[in-house]
């Protein structure tokens, strides 16, 4: 940012001093122009097959041309964003509906109203596209198991199965089991970019302390599409 | 109490009530790797990867073209040599060109051919996986267009992200505003051009400027990295207690869970350590459990 500017401001001043050094000056020019002239000469001399076949490709190409062509955007496929529909992991008997989840006042991620339902943050990328997906359950209620109960009796390689609106499944397959105190939760691991299509399911555990009727712990889980 | 099934209790027990590790750092954990050809006016090239640890694990992107970036291959932690032949070359030929790359956990690199045919080179470019700020994305630009001696990219009403960039130079990562709707694209001795492209929040691109077939320039931002627009703070509440070993007020209860679950873990460790096909999935937990405390 703030070297780009500042090297073509010095180029300019150089360039400004340039009569006060003249023989430097002018040594600069003839060593340019020797570089250049080694240069063409490369460029155009021993012409070896495979540019020779590039050459001959782009010739309808106005290569002469000094003033470039068009600067086009190139056609993309439009991001998808196919909401996930069901969360199904069949080493725990996992198999539930999925609800969107979104923040509560505090910004914290906030977990489903229904205690037998998982639910997507849908402020985060869906399962199947780049980056981590997250899914939150309960690990219980007040009366007993809830839908993420078995959560951490995940490991490494077990497969997590997402269907999406659009008929698809994605299928992913857990890498790590992690269990954090929720004053040192993971955000850059959780949360953070991934250059892949990643997935991550999230409940409480560890201690409940009864006062601040909570656990103190929240458990993940990492996976990554396969 | 024999030692050895007190020691069997010792562990069940532990494993039983730390449950996790609270880090780990799994062998498998994978890095990403992706390939692309930014050279113009080289033909198609029979891409290698191969573990130098594990020589017997080699990839071959076959006919690789001039703008190609490849998929992102999850390959597992260590060094890889990159090689390229010309499309078809007989695999036991020398290679034009090969360099190595250190992919390390969780991380991602992609391996570029770049600059003319004259001068190829493989350069590995590391590409970002760090949370851009709240509110922003990142984008660098690689400049792979003979057509432009250097180019200037902008995004209107944020900073620049390339200035004076020469072909075959990338810039390092800029962070811009989100939400940006278009980028401006000023080839050295053209005219500036402003193009759609949709900048997302928490996102990460490359602006790659290539030479459009017959003349003049194709821009295309590809997605190197995404995550969350707003980070949720913290952890989850996700979860009332039920499970935790009885009602709320009666401390008998948690007690005498605690004991059957006890019994029941203890039960379990012998059971598990006499049944060899088991005994791989738990000894893991076992010695997390340990480590613990």
């Amino acid at each position: 940012m703030t070297r780009a500017p500042r090297h073509r401001a010095m180029g300019s001043r150089s360039r400004h001093r340039a009569p006060r050094r003249t023989r430097l000056g002018v040594l600069r020019l003839v060593l340019a122009v020797l570089v250049l002239a080694a240069g063409a000469v490369a460029l155009t001399w021993p012409a070896p097959d495979p540019r020779a076949a590039a050459g001959t490709a782009a010739a309808s190409a106005p290569v002469a041309a000094p003033v470039p062509g068009p600067v086009v955007l190139a056609e993309q496929p439009a991001p998808t964003a196919v909401p996930p529909t069901r969360v199904r992991v069949p080493a725990i008997g996992l198999d539930s509906g999925l609800v969107d989840l979104g923040l509560d006042a505090t910004g914290a991620l906030q977990a489903p109203t229904d205690d037998a339902t998982a639910g997507w943050y849908a402020g985060g990328p869906a399962p199947g596209d780049v980056g981590p997906a997250v899914l939150a359950g309960h690990v219980d209620s007040v009366r007993g198991p809830a839908v993420f109960s078995r959560l951490g009796e995940l490991t490494d390689g077990d497969r997590v199965l997402v269907d999406r609106a659009d008929g698809s499944t994605a299928t992913f397959t857990v890498t790590r089991v992690e269990r954090h105190p929720k004053d040192a939760f993971p955000t850059d691991a959780v949360y953070g970019p991934t250059a892949d299509a990643q997935l991550r399911l999230v409940t409480c555990g560890g201690d409940f302390d009864r006062s601040a009727r909570s656990y103190e712990d929240n458990v993940v889980v990492f996976a990554r599409m396969t | 109490m024999t030692r050895t099934s007190r020691v069997l209790t010792v562990v069940a027990v532990t494993a039983a009530l730390a449950g996790l590790p609270m880090t780990t750092a799994t062998a498998d954990e994978g890095g990403l790797l992706r390939l692309a050809h930014l050279s113009p006016d080289t033909p198609a090239v029979d891409v290698y990867v191969d573990s130098v640890a594990d020589p017997a694990a080699g990839q071959v992107f076959p006919a690789v073209g001039y703008g190609t970036v490849s998929e992102y291959q999850s390959v597992p932690p260590g060094t890889y040599a990159i090689s390229m032949r010309g499309a078809g070359a007989d695999p036991a030929s020398p290679p034009v060109l090969s360099t190595t790359v250190e992919v390390g956990a969780d991380s991602a690199r992609t391996v570029a051919g770049v600059g003319p045919f004259a001068d190829l080179g493989l350069e590995v470019l590391e590409d970002d996986l760090t949370p851009p700020p709240a509110g922003s994305a990142r984008l660098r630009v690689v400049a792979a267009a003979a057509g432009a001696q250097s180019l200037d990219v902008a995004v209107p009403g944020g900073p620049a992200v390339a200035t004076d960039l020469a072909f075959a130079d990338t810039t390092g990562y800029v962070d811009v505003p989100a939400g940006a709707t278009s980028v401006t694209v000023t080839p050295e001795g053209g005219e500036a051009t402003e193009l759609p492209v949709q900048v997302a929040a928490g996102s990460v691109y490359s602006v790659l400027v290539l030479d459009r077939p017959g003349g003049g320039l194709t821009v295309r931002a590809a997605l190197d990295a995404a995550s969350p627009g707003v980070v949720p703070s913290g952890g989850v509440e996700a979860g009332a207690g039920g499970t935790a070993g009885g009602t709320a007020g009666s401390p008998a209860l948690p007690l005498a869970a605690t004991a059957a679950g006890v019994v029941l873990a203890g039960g379990a460790g012998l059971f598990l350590l006499t049944t060899r096909t088991h005994a791989a999935r738990v000894p893991g937990r076992h010695a997390a459990g340990r480590r613990r405390r």
